[in-house]
């Protein structure tokens, strides 16, 4: 096949996006250039205009415009809170529960021993510095209950503890009205294994 | 290799899972009577696929898949259950052996025995993983892949004696010293013979039992670096 060398560079640049292979970035290639070129004049932009502003906050390390987020600005948080979550999606979901008031950390990725991915690829050095600022009193993990989560809760709890930073970790068990004949037995044998005592 | 498949109810475990389409993962599966086999899961990255929480690395899984070649298709998981989540440095430590059985085992080639030693190590994870448990993995991989070790004789056809020095030669046994030697694969015949009997209460079998294991595994993998090692290490270094 005889494809011209700007398409065939384009889909090129298409294979970079997460789980697309050669024939999805084929087929979106083609959609942009024959069915959406205004959409793709307009993709061009805004990842042009993205390059150009955003970074990461220097508190937060989630993405923002300006050295420091709007988040880690507001006098309404409670600074001596830090919650570390995976992916800025994730600080969206924990904001949702209108439950917490404290700060956030996003790692922008996780432990990963068979990927390669540890605390030197996660700059947890960073994370670090935050958390010695003085003013940070307790860390909430909220990783997510995968082996990795897991394996980046642990890594974050050795190295907090030790530095005399107090560490607590999000629950996890049964949904919210969930009826248990409706919960998979792998949540459920792991809710009877962290039991624990009813009040009263 | 090419012959269709068609496996229902094998008792298995997740090695490992990378993403393949926008929907879909490949997993790299440990199972007991197929061995290692690369399994397309598709649509387990669906939001709210029912594969999702079950492909998960270290729990027992009873798996269904079909096809031809080198990835076939995952058809059916189930979670079995009676396996703890690993947590903490045991969760480090599965993922060692996970990266072992990944480099060194070949695809397709059955190790009915080994899966049997790989459950039992992970259940005992669960209370805890012991340095002995991972040089008991070990010896059982590398027996079972045909690199088994002489440990209770030498490599000249002598039983190996308590209190001598050896220096272990990679396919030929522990040759004999006239003193202790100094490379890695200096061992005390007191080492040998715990390694044969799995006993490691004295501190200095176990700590040459590591240099030896260590050394050995280096070079079946080819020299290779394991990166669940060095990533276990750096929590040390923080
Ligand atoms: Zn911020």
């Amino acid at each position: 096949m005889n494809t011209p060398s700007s398409l065939e560079s384009l889909i090129e640049a298409l294979r970079c996006l997460p789980g697309v292979g050669p024939k999805s970035a084929q087929r979106m290639a083609y959609h942009l250039m024959q069915h959406g070129r205004p959409g793709a004049q307009r993709l061009a932009d805004a990842l042009q205009l993205a390059l150009a502003a955003l970074r990461h906050c220097q508190r937060c390390n989630t993405f923002t415009e300006s050295e420091t987020c709007v988040r880690c600005l507001s006098s309404k948080r409670d600074a001596s809170l830090l919650c570390v979550v995976e992916t800025p999606v994730d600080m969206n979901m924990m904001e949702q529960t209108h439950a917490y008031s404290g700060l956030y950390y996003v790692l922008m990725g996780r432990v990963s021993p068979l990927d390669g991915i540890g605390p030197g690829e996660l700059h947890l050095d960073r994370l670090l510095a935050r958390c010695g600022d003085g003013v940070v009193r307790e860390v909430i993990i909220a990783t997510n209950f995968t082996n990795e989560g897991e394996a980046t809760a642990h890594y974050l709890s050795e190295m907090l503890r030790s530095r005399g930073v107090s560490v607590s970790r999000i629950a996890r068990g049964v949904p919210v009205g969930g009826e248990l004949e409706y919960v998979d037995a792998g949540t459920l044998a792991q809710a009877l294994r962290e039991r624990r005592p009813v009040a009263g | 290799m090419n012959q269709r498949h068609h496996v229902d109810g094998q008792p298995a475990f997740v090695l490992h899972a990378y993403p393949y389409s926008e929907t879909s993962l490949i997993v790299d599966v440990f199972s007991q009577d197929h061995g290692r086999v690369a399994l397309l899961a598709r649509g387990a990255r669906r939001p709210r696929s029912v594969l999702r929480g079950v492909l998960q690395a270290f729990q027992p899984l009873e798996l269904g898949w079909a096809g031809r070649g080198e990835v076939q298709t995952l058809i059916r998981a189930e979670w079995q259950g009676g396996q703890p989540l690993l947590a903490g440095k045991s969760l480090f430590c599965g993922y060692y052996l996970n990266e072992l059985l990944i480099h060194l085992l070949p695809r397709e080639d059955a190790h009915a025995r080994l899966f049997s030693v790989y459950a039992a190590t992970l259940r005992r994870f669960a209370d805890g993983a012991q340095e002995s448990d991972l040089r008991c993995f070990e010896r059982a991989l590398l027996q079972e892949l045909g690199y088994g070790l002489l440990l209770e004789t030498d490599a000249a056809g002598l039983a190996v004696e308590e209190n001598a020095h050896y220096a272990y030669e990679i396919e030929h046994g522990p040759v004999r010293l006239p003193g202790p030697g100094r490379s890695a694969r200096s061992v005390s015949g007191r080492t040998l013979i715990d390694l044969a009997r799995e006993d490691f209460s004295d501190p200095r079998s176990l700590a040459e039992a590591k240099q030896l294991m260590r050394t050995l595994i280096s070079h079946y993998t080819g020299g290779r670096s394991l990166s669940s090692r060095r990533i276990f290490r750096e929590l040390h270094e923080l």
